[in-house]
């Protein structure tokens, strides 16, 4: 028996979201019929438009790499975190991004083998997964997450950012594709904690003196820099419309999950699709979900169903794991905790802290976004990034994720947990996987560590309620 | 009519299923007790084997327990009315041993918690054992094992000790190295024992001292009724200076299952009073 509302606007308000749920209904059945994979693999995944959206681009993209050679366009491999997309697309070029064919290949449960292959070969347990796991791809066949070959690299483009392991990564691939250019893009990390002149000049000199003209002698094309500030203009768009996404986050409750979710919302922007239509079309789109969501106070979206009582909020910091990503997403949506914000979504850039990319310097811009994304930041940075996150978004806990694989996120992490229990007063947490390496994910032991975390919550929830 | 408000509590833990039976009326008290061993069995049938056994020998009925309730991996048990987390009853358990317990360390088969309590039994804060095992009860039951004793054993041998090997504190694997070594150097089954009971307290101590656990501390879970260890805690506290009293209870491995039984008591109180202030 249902309540009948006597109010108008609140029959307006139900009759708004019944249209709604209809339309989700349909978005499942229709997902049926075209088969989409769900997340992680097992079950039907709820789909919003954005993700079919998403899904589309994605197929497009691995589809042009595949025909890349009778299509006559050149490959560039690099890295997410401070990349050169509007750079690279330019000059027509088209990016491979190994650590996004790495985490695929976990979801997709082939990261196992392919490490294995990797060790084979001399890799010690100890290396980075995401670089084993690309490297086991390539001794393979370098298929891709969606069945179609990978081009050879035709340059290998090193602009790494907080990780020193992708210097070693791209020493590997130099192996496996002997001949193929290597453009090298140091940045500098933010040891005091700022941004210099010296330093964005330092940045722009490497691009006009190694990048840029490696870019040309591969493409065959001069460098346009009022196609590069056109581009910019979109990456700018985009860049806003996230960072309205993420920050509905700061509502009670949550239209998104700001970690699970936040992965897909940050997929277009920190890859190859940052400064193009298609990226400012999404992010439109995106929006434009999230804030229906709002009007109709509704809470995230997840595999499982929509998380109907939010009942925790947390600020969580690492990477996900990928081998396990929806049972690792299910343990939080079966008690009820949402993540509010995540340090993992700001590796491709911390655009809520003000930054965008600008046309009228682009190289300069390029050279302060690289120097700004999160792992290339120092450590009281981070520190007070969780902070302001924690009270910004009303956060009940802060739970550490620390990856083995990753040095760049998980040197320091105990200090950042212990400081932020000393400036917040919120109970957190410290769970330990892997990125894409299943050896490392213990379900059990995570699930009982969660556990533990989520009933300290609860008892907090209560003397703060009742007193002790 | 059996006007006693009579709960049963199920802890359903990786090893053991515990359960108790449990007067909530007055000052409570544990009127039966009873532990099994999975053994390989489906747990959710060895839990509900138990509750049948416990309401026949008690001659009781399913509908004369007030409430029944479950910790530890709660799903298992089909006929519970409610349950409770494991730290939550392990604070109540241990409060229900001693009314001034400050600190609980719960000490089972996969991990070691440090729960600090207030006077009413509420989580104040909690540390945990790391996601190495070498912390856990399992891992001493493996090494007893090794070494051809029985669980129940080790705590007696461990006291026998007079110059104890301590072995790797951080790995479970490199621990059971170790004892390897150990035996083929000929090193005595209390020595190694006893170092191991110290590693174990080791991380024990690590655990309250960054907790900043307070005095007095009730052992509880399995281990609890360990001689050896508790005595190697006892050592180790001694050694960092600290004055801490160190609690245990014969009945420690049914902490939970009693702080199931309480918290179901109490809910069903709660429960019966809105259903009074509902029908007036």
């Amino acid at each position: 028996m249902g309540v009948k509302p006597t109010q108008p606007s609140q029959r307006e308000g139900l009759k708004q979201m019944q249209v709604y749920k209809n339309k989700m209904d349909q978005q499942k059945i229709q997902n049926k019929k075209t088969s989409l994979p769900p997340l992680g693999g097992g079950g039907t995944a709820i789909k919003e438009n954005s993700m079919i959206l998403q899904k589309d681009m994605l197929a497009k993209q691995f589809n042009e790499l595949s025909r890349a050679k009778e299509l006559g366009k050149k490959v560039v491999y690099t890295f997410v975190p401070g990349n050169l997309t509007e750079l690279i697309l330019s000059f027509d070029l088209l990016p491979v991004y190994p650590e996004i064919n790495a985490l695929q290949s976990g979801m997709r449960k082939k990261s196992a083998a392919y490490i294995r292959d990797a060790e084979k070969t001399g890799h010690s347990e100890d290396v980075c997964t995401y670089v084993k796991c690309d490297i086991g791809m390539m001794l393979n066949g370098n298929i891709g997450p969606t069945g179609e070959k990978l081009p050879d690299p035709d340059l290998l483009l090193l602009s790494y950012t907080g990780c020193f392991t992708f210097l070693k990564w791209f020493e590997n691939l130099e192996r496996l594709y002997p001949g193929v250019p290597v453009a090298m893009l140091h940045t500098p990390y933010q040891e005091d904690g700022k941004i210099t002149d010296e330093m964005v000049q330092y940045m722009v000199r490497q691009l006009e003196t190694e990048v840029i003209p490696k870019m040309e002698m591969v493409s065959g094309k001069k460098f346009d820099k009022s196609r590069l500030s056109e581009m910019m203009k979109n990456s700018a768009k985009a860049e806003d419309l996230l960072v309205k996404v993420l920050e509905s986050a700061k509502r009670k409750p949550t239209p998104i999950d700001a970690y699970f979710a936040g992965v897909y919302y940050i997929g277009p922007i920190f890859t190859a699709f940052r400064g193009t239509e298609a990226a400012v079309d999404y992010y439109t789109e995106l929006w434009n979900e999230v804030q229906e969501r709002i009007n109709l106070g509704l809470g995230p979206v997840t595999p499982e169903g929509e998380l109907n009582e939010e009942k925790y909020r947390l600020v969580v910091e690492g990477p996900p794991n990928w081998t396990h990503f929806r049972e690792f997403w299910k343990i939080f949506y079966d008690i009820g905790a949402v993540i509010v914000a995540s340090t993992y979504t700001k590796v491709g850039g911390v655009y809520d802290l003000g930054f965008r990319h600008n046309p009228s310097g682009p190289l300069e811009s390029l050279s302060e976004y690289c120097m700004g994304c999160y792992t290339n930041l120092n450590l009281p940075q981070r520190v007070s990034l969780i902070e302001k996150y924690v009270k910004d978004y009303s956060a009940d806990g802060f739970l550490i994720n620390s990856v083995k694989s990753c040095n760049s996120f998980s040197a320091g992490q105990l200090m950042i947990m212990r400081q932020i229990e000393q400036r917040t007063g919120i109970p957190v947490g410290f769970i330990e996987s892997d990125l894409v390496d299943p050896r490392y994910f213990s379900y059990a032991n995570i699930k009982n560590r969660l556990e533990s975390y989520f009933q300290m919550l609860e008892q907090r929830k209560i003397i703060m309620t009742q007193g002790v | 009519m059996n006007k006693n408000i009579l709960t049963i509590g199920i802890d359903v833990g990786s090893n053991f299923v515990k359960t108790v039976l449990v007067n909530y009326s007055g000052n409570p008290e544990v009127l039966d007790k009873h532990t099994e061993k999975i053994r390989k069995r489906n747990p959710s049938v060895v839990s509900e084997d138990m509750i049948v056994s416990m309401l026949e020998k008690n001659n009781l009925r399913y509908e004369d327990i007030a409430y029944l309730a479950s910790t530890g991996e709660g799903d298992l048990v089909k006929r519970k009315r409610g349950h409770f987390y494991g730290m939550t009853t392990h604070a109540r358990g241990a409060n229900f041993f001693a009314g001034d317990t400050k600190t609980v360390v719960d000490m089972g088969a996969l991990y070691v918690r440090a729960v600090k309590i207030s006077e009413n039994s509420r989580v104040l804060d909690y540390k945990m054992t790391g996601q190495c095992a070498s912390g856990s009860g399992q891992f001493l039951e493996n090494i007893s094992r090794y070494l051809g004793l029985s669980i129940e054993e080790v705590g007696d041998i461990s006291l026998q000790a007079h110059n104890p090997e301590i072995s790797s504190g951080i790995c479970a694997v490199l621990a059971e190295t170790d004892v390897i070594n150990m035996v083929s150097r000929g090193i005595s089954t209390p020595n190694i024992i006893k170092g191991i009971h110290l590693s174990i307290a080791g991380r024990i101590i690590k655990l309250l001292s960054s907790l900043k656990g307070e005095s007095p501390i009730m052992l509880t879970g399995g281990m609890a009724l360990n001689k050896g260890m508790v005595q190697a805690i006892e050592e180790q506290l001694k050694e960092t200076g600290k004055n801490f009293i160190i609690k245990t209870n014969p009945d420690a491995i049914y902490a939970g299952a009693i702080g199931a039984a309480l918290w179901g008591g109490y809910r069903h109180i709660r429960l019966s009073e809105k259903t009074t202030t509902l029908s007036v």
